[in-house]
């Protein structure tokens, strides 16, 4: 009976001397044996799991780690306090531009990535777009079907209460693009008149959503009739119909933090590898409606719910994508801008 | 010179306490509030840049506006309860206070999305209503500042009535027998003895429910329907989002001395109240 534990005890203390010394001299050598990443957590962060780090442990050995939630201001704390635990990080697009513009990211060592093809947007010097997902028009399946965002804007023919993002990186390109400004002439973004276009419905706006969760439950609970949400939320769910018509396509990046490990740095390349492959990417859309950067991803997809996802050939074409340098620049005005309309409502 | 040779021995007794809060929380968050003036370099930029942009300075006299509220409404609702859990036997007494601190026990999540199940368009309260044929339409309880005021008031009532009772519970019954037999009404009674003895407790209750509204995050955030602008979620954008610290750093420093300075406002009404 104890003899066993006391094995077990005498070789955990046998291995302590080794296993201290072991990491500093396995970086030396870059056989590092785990690394951690932050993440967005839940789905997708299972997403991730399933998708990639089992096919990158079972080729390399090395474990992955997984934290989250994945806030930029985490990062910049990491940075700035020099202890770098998290080797890949996950960031928004408009994240990555004010991360590159604080240097807070380093460049991706794209050669020992090696990845197979991937859409242009995906593939940054100091960024691995790995996910995209969409923000995008849904409405109950009893109410009268939408095709663009004038007309969700047009209350009178489509009458019923709306559901917008408390987010005005997301909620002034919906309202341009409302009033007319065709999707290649949006940035600049023209604020006065974006904000023109938000008083006009905000009369008929129950909530500005903050949480991802909050528009389907909206639908659901016929709060709202109409939702401006994050596709994976909507897509497949029962009672709710969606088009990716003038959704506002955008990506999750990874990142690597500046000054981190380089012999971590050096696995963590293998994990972007895997994230690139397109089987891989079939896998992870299985847990989560979001799709990886390949262009072949479409036909390895379950062909019976093919519209559910942002990149096919016939979604990704209608929707519109953002431009985080301009964001990063104005988001400062643009914020103040939002606060001040949110005291007016 | 007593004081001074007996001082040592009463410190030791804080000192723990005061070297890990020192550490651990007040260094911290000095550090941090400090950038508001010391990044890039020594500078005011950040504040004159709060004051003159205006928005975030409304948004906090707007949570202000709301913690007012609030505060009014745990007192209207948890004075009465108070006053009648103080009359209640012993036993009766534990099970109230129980009842009033089993709240606690779930998470602030969980509440804040029990209330859209009870008050939503869809809700009971609404259905119920709406059966009944008492109103046409549904009636907007959530999603503006009376879904906010619902929510903040049901989380932060336990912090009024559990101090409020127990002060109450310490008010000597032969106070209100000495009033009556000198021929004062019940009425009186409790205007005269009752309620100014029961006031520095509710006094102190009200400015913790106040000060604890300032930093409410979530119940704004889901009950408001993001039309309610509360300081804590612009607090969050700014530090999350935006990796602006600068400017949260100076919006912070503003609100800690507003707190301040409401606390040192109620010490000094409490203060006069206790003199005149």
């Amino acid at each position: 009976m104890t003899s066993r534990r006391t094995i077990l005890k005498a070789t955990a203390f046998a291995a302590i001397p080794g296993g201290l010394a072991l990491p500093g001299i396995a970086r030396a050598q870059g056989q590092v044996r785990e690394f951690r990443m932050v993440e967005a957590g839940g789905l997708s962060g299972d997403s991730i799991e399933a998708g990639y780090i089992r096919p990158f442990t079972a080729r390399t050995g090395i474990r992955v780690i997984r934290e989250n939630p994945n806030p930029l201001g985490k990062l910049r704390a990491m940075v700035e306090s020099r202890s770098i635990t998290a080797v890949l990080y996950e960031l928004g697009s408009l994240s990555v531009a004010i991360a590159n513009a604080a240097n807070l990211i380093e460049p991706l060592d794209w050669t020992a990535i090696n990845p197979e093809p991937m859409f242009e947007e995906a593939k940054l010097p100091h960024a691995f777009g790995y996910q995209y997902y969409s923000t995008i028009m849904a409405w109950r399946s009893d109410a009268k079907p939408l095709t663009s965002w004038a007309d969700f804007w047009n209350v009178r023919d489509f009458p019923g209460k709306r559901t917008l993002p408390d987010n005005v990186t997301l909620a002034v390109p919906m309202a341009l693009l409302a009033d007319g400004v065709a999707p290649g002439a949006l940035y600049p973004l023209d604020l006065r008149r974006a904000f023109r276009k938000l008083d006009q419905i905000k009369g008929s706006v129950s909530v500005w959503w903050a949480a991802g969760a909050q528009p389907p439950q909206l639908l659901k609970d016929n709060e709202v009739q109409y939702a401006a949400s994050y596709s994976g939320r909507v897509a497949g769910q029962p009672g709710i119909t969606i088009s990716y018509a003038q959704g506002l396509l955008d990506l999750a990046y990874f990142v690597v933090p500046k000054g981190a490990n380089p012999s971590e740095k050096a696995a963590s390349m293998g994990l972007l590898h895997e994230m690139s492959v397109a089987r891989n990417q079939a896998v992870a859309a299985e847990v989560i409606p979001y799709t990886g950067a390949s262009p072949t991803l479409e036909a390895l997809l379950p062909q019976a719910r093919l519209g559910d996802f942002p990149t096919t050939s016939t979604n990704k074409a209608i929707q519109v994508l953002g431009n985080p340098e301009w964001w990063a620049q104005n988001r400062d005005a643009a914020e103040r801008r939002w606060q001040e309309f949110k005291l007016g409502l | 010179m007593a004081m001074i040779r007996r001082m040592p021995a009463e410190f030791g007794y804080v000192l723990p306490l005061l070297l890990l809060m020192l550490a651990l929380f007040i260094l911290p968050i000095a550090l941090m509030l400090a950038r508001s003036v010391t990044q890039p370099e020594w500078t005011i930029e950040h504040y004159q840049d709060l004051i003159e942009t205006s928005v975030y300075l409304r948004v906090l006299g707007r949570t202000l506006q709301i913690a007012l509220i609030t505060t009014v409404a745990c007192a209207l609702l948890g004075y009465p309860l108070a006053y009648w859990m103080r009359d209640l036997s012993p036993q009766r007494q534990v099970l109230a206070v129980a009842l009033v601190v089993l709240p606690f026990w779930i998470s602030i999540l969980v509440r804040t999305y029990a209330w859209i199940v009870v008050l939503g368009n869809a809700g009971v309260v609404n259905r119920v209503l709406l059966d009944l044929g008492l109103v046409g339409a549904p009636v907007s309880f959530l999603y503006n500042e009376l879904g906010v005021v619902i929510g903040t008031t049901n989380v932060l009532l336990p912090f009024l009535v559990l101090p409020l009772f127990a002060a109450m519970v310490r008010i000597d019954d032969r106070l209100m027998q000495a009033a009556e037999s000198l021929g004062a009404s019940r009425a009186t009674v409790f205007r005269r003895v009752f309620f100014p003895l029961s006031l520095p407790a509710l006094a102190a209750g009200s400015i913790l429910v106040f000060i604890l509204t300032f930093g409410f995050f979530i119940t704004p955030a889901i009950l408001g329907g993001g039309r309610v602008p509360m300081v804590a979620n612009a607090l969050d954008l700014l530090i999350n989002q935006f990796a602006r610290w600068e400017t949260a750093a100076a919006l912070s420093t503003v609100l800690l001395v507003v707190t301040l300075a409401c606390f040192a406002m109620s010490r000094w009404i409490g203060a006069r109240g206790a003199t005149s």
